[in-house]
């Protein structure tokens, strides 16, 4: 039924040089595993391209932005659907044990992955208590 | 005496309450409900005018770790998601993203040329082209009149 109204939709903007769609909004689904150096963060984002990829920090969130990129040409006419094309959004909040200024990305097959170093726990220090 | 106090069968309520929280914390929902009743991986069909084309979204596979055939009118896809190199369990802090083997088998709408299939991967979607074969002529029967 939905993969019906969809294209239906569809045909009906074509005539339109530009018709202005309205993008969906995914959540990716993700994995966070712990390794000796941090923690690992990865998320499928399949179709989404270095180009349409954002990804930032800000004070202690981090925030991964994709846009889909259509793969098909502009005449494929759609018999069957089982996924939209839209953008993925996510955010997570870092903890203090997280070294903020350190985290790399790299995307690879429609998978981000980011490294979170840990931070270095800063040593206690002795405050000397003086008698008066 | 009282039999039946108020107080009393509350607190029992209570255990019991925390017995079925305690019960559904051990089950996590996330993933099969979002997944319930779908088939992996959620495939598109598209038709061009010489070609049909499948596009699947597989984030994260790499072309050997893929099979695809074709019999029959039907394209089978075969694949295995693998884990990120000796990471033990209980290491991970979330885990959604699909694991393991699966399979997935696609009718197809018409006539393809099979020996003409190619496949290509861009940024995690499959994309599967597939030659429409050539029309079938109509052949005519010649009716002969019976004497």
């Amino acid at each position: 039924m939905t993969s019906e109204l969809t294209q239906t939709a569809k045909n009906g903007n074509t005539p339109a040089p530009h018709p202005p769609v309205e993008r969906l909004v995914f959540t990716p689904p993700i994995d966070i595993y712990e390794t000796d150096a941090g923690l690992v963060l990865r998320a499928d984002l399949p179709g989404v391209s270095l180009d349409t990829l954002e990804l930032q920090v800000q004070d202690n969130k981090l925030t991964l932005f994709g846009r889909m990129e259509q793969v098909v040409p502009e005449n494929a006419r759609l018999l069957h659907q089982e996924y939209e094309t839209g953008d993925f959004l996510r955010s997570f909040i870092l903890s203090d044990e997280v070294d903020h200024q350190h985290i790399t990305a790299k995307l690879n097959n429609g998978v981000l992955e980011v490294v979170l170093p840990k931070a270095d726990k800063p040593e206690p220090r002795r405050i000397p208590v003086a008698t008066s | 005496m009282a039999l039946f106090r108020w107080g009393h069968s509350w607190d029992a309520f209570h255990d019991l309450e925390r017995e079925v929280d305690r019960l559904l914390q051990s089950v996590n929902l996330s993933f099969q409900g979002l997944r319930f009743g779908r088939q992996y991986p959620p495939v598109n069909l598209y038709e061009l005018p010489t070609e049909y084309l499948i596009t699947a979204e597989l984030p994260g596979v790499k072309s050997e770790e893929l099979e695809l055939t074709i019999a029959n009118g039907v394209l089978s896809m075969t694949g295995r998601h693998a884990n990120p190199e000796g990471t033990a369990e209980e290491r991970f802090r979330r885990q959604e993203r699909p694991r393991g083997v699966w399979q997935r088998s696609i009718s197809l709408p018409d006539r393809v040329k099979a020996d003409e299939l190619s496949a290509e991967f861009v940024n995690g979607i499959l994309k599967v082209h597939l030659p429409k074969a050539e029309e079938v002529k109509p052949r005519q029967i010649p009716v002969a009149f019976g004497a």
